[in-house]
């Protein structure tokens, strides 16, 4: 218990020192912004309180607000996620047995674990690109600026995961 | 009261997580930077020297392409000043003290944080209002404009780049002296959209933009890009033009920050005409 506590919060400050000074910097063709530190709330182990998932994702969607110059935006698509996480981890896990472990591809199965982080990622990266940009005009640019980045984000995560949680069968 | 209680008790994550949400929605608010607030001001203070110390570090793989920046501006400029020319006719034109007055003084800054890959993206620069960096003045780069202060620290100051979906800037093509807005479609950042320019004269593809000086945060003539590619929409009579900044804003490392001595004196002149038109 006190271990998972640990290494959660060691995730959280890897993650975001490496979503703020690594991946903010990256700008291919000036549209792939990939958000890796959404795996934090991806990673929480499945008996997390709610009250805890809900306010550490908080937590670290304004610390990332903080250094991107517009506050809150980050804070309100973490909360989202963090929100709607359960009731996936739910409908994909089925009868995983009340445990603090963390979901990956190898405890999921490859096929569920890409589903459940393709639509965390993505609720999480619709609505940050629509409350970025809050205008209905620009809403084909929006889309494909979602699409791409959430390609670039889970294929880092899914090689993250491959290889931090590759033998822990 | 017993059944409400089990029932705070039983849906209490959801009134967490719309609590949540609902604090969320209110920092978002705050980002108006038409007033800075005191939680958006602690928000950049922590950034910036974050931002500062790492700036140390990366600032050195820039060095050569901003080296090679301020070289090309150096030569613009010795080109410029008085002794690279030769008086052709004496006495008709004579340089006094008394004639000219200074209107746009530099203050020098470092860039330490930028992004351009957002819609709206924004810069940081080293220097705040304890260096005399003041909202709403205009900032340029060696070899063109960069976008407008929005909000300043006391050592940092926060820019709104061109690359914003709120900057609108006046410019002008050399060539034909029509003027027009600059615009980002947010698309890609080497880019920008030029509106507003009468189509009843032509453009050309590779004239030059550059400021108007109609805003009165930039000088006159500092260079914006030049013409990609246009069109002519016929329903407006305006063109709409694509051209290429020749800022490279993903390598930006020195930057200056643009003082108008005569800007309050302006703003009071607007400000007369904007209460007398709101009658």
């Amino acid at each position: 218990m006190l271990k998972d506590i640990l290494i959660s919060l060691v995730q959280f400050i890897l993650l975001f020192f490496f979503q703020v000074l690594v991946l903010d910097n990256i700008s291919l063709w000036g549209m792939v912004n990939p958000m890796v530190y959404v795996w934090f709330i991806i990673l929480l182990p499945y008996n997390t309180p709610r009250w805890l998932t809900l306010t550490s994702s908080f937590l670290l969607g304004i610390c990332v607000d903080i250094f991107s110059s517009q506050m809150g935006i980050n804070a309100f698509a973490c909360t989202l996620v963090a929100f709607i996480r359960p009731l996936l981890l739910n409908a994909f896990s089925g009868n995983i047995e009340n445990t603090f472990q963390r979901p990956s591809a190898s405890r999921l199965g490859f096929v569920n674990f890409l589903f459940y982080v393709i639509i965390l990622v993505a609720i999480h990266h619709l609505t940050y690109f629509l409350l970025g940009t809050f205008a209905l005009n620009e809403i084909i640019s929006v889309l494909f600026r979602t699409l791409i980045s959430l390609a670039a984000t889970v294929i880092i995560i899914i090689l993250c995961d491959a290889v931090f949680f590759h033998k822990q069968e | 009261m017993n059944n409400l209680w089990r029932f705070l008790k039983r849906y209490y994550h959801v009134f967490l997580f719309l609590f949540l949400e609902g604090l969320s929605v209110y920092f978002i608010s705050l980002n108006s930077y038409r007033q800075g607030s005191y939680v958006t001001t602690v928000a950049n203070n922590v950034s910036g020297s974050v931002y500062s110390s790492l700036d140390n570090i990366s600032s050195y793989f820039y060095l050569r392409s901003a080296n090679n920046d301020l070289v090309q501006e150096n030569l613009r400029l010795k080109k410029m000043v008085e002794s690279s020319y030769v008086k052709v006719i004496n006495g008709i034109h004579t340089k006094s003290d008394t004639v000219y007055k200074q209107m746009y003084s530099y203050i020098d800054a470092r860039v330490i944080s930028k992004t351009v890959n957002k819609r709206n993206n924004f810069f940081m620069l080293n220097k705040g209002y304890s260096s005399g960096v003041e909202k709403d003045m205009g900032v340029i780069a060696p070899n063109g404009v960069v976008g407008v202060v929005i909000k300043t620290t006391e050592n940092f100051a926060l820019v709104m780049s061109v690359l914003h979906q709120d900057s609108k800037l006046n410019v002008r093509n050399t060539r034909t002296k029509t003027t027009g807005t600059l615009i980002w479609n947010g698309k890609y950042y080497a880019t920008g959209q030029v509106i507003d320019m009468p189509s009843s004269i032509a453009v050309k593809k590779g004239d030059t933009i550059v400021t108007s000086g109609f805003s009165r945060n930039f000088p006159e003539g500092v260079p914006v890009g030049k013409i990609k590619k246009f069109t002519k929409d016929s329903g407006t009579g305006f063109y709409n033009i694509d051209l290429n900044f020749f800022t490279d804003y993903n390598k930006l490392e020195y930057v200056y920050v643009v003082k108008n001595f005569f800007k309050m004196e302006q703003d009071r002149l607007m400000q007369g005409i904007d209460t007398t038109d709101n009658k």
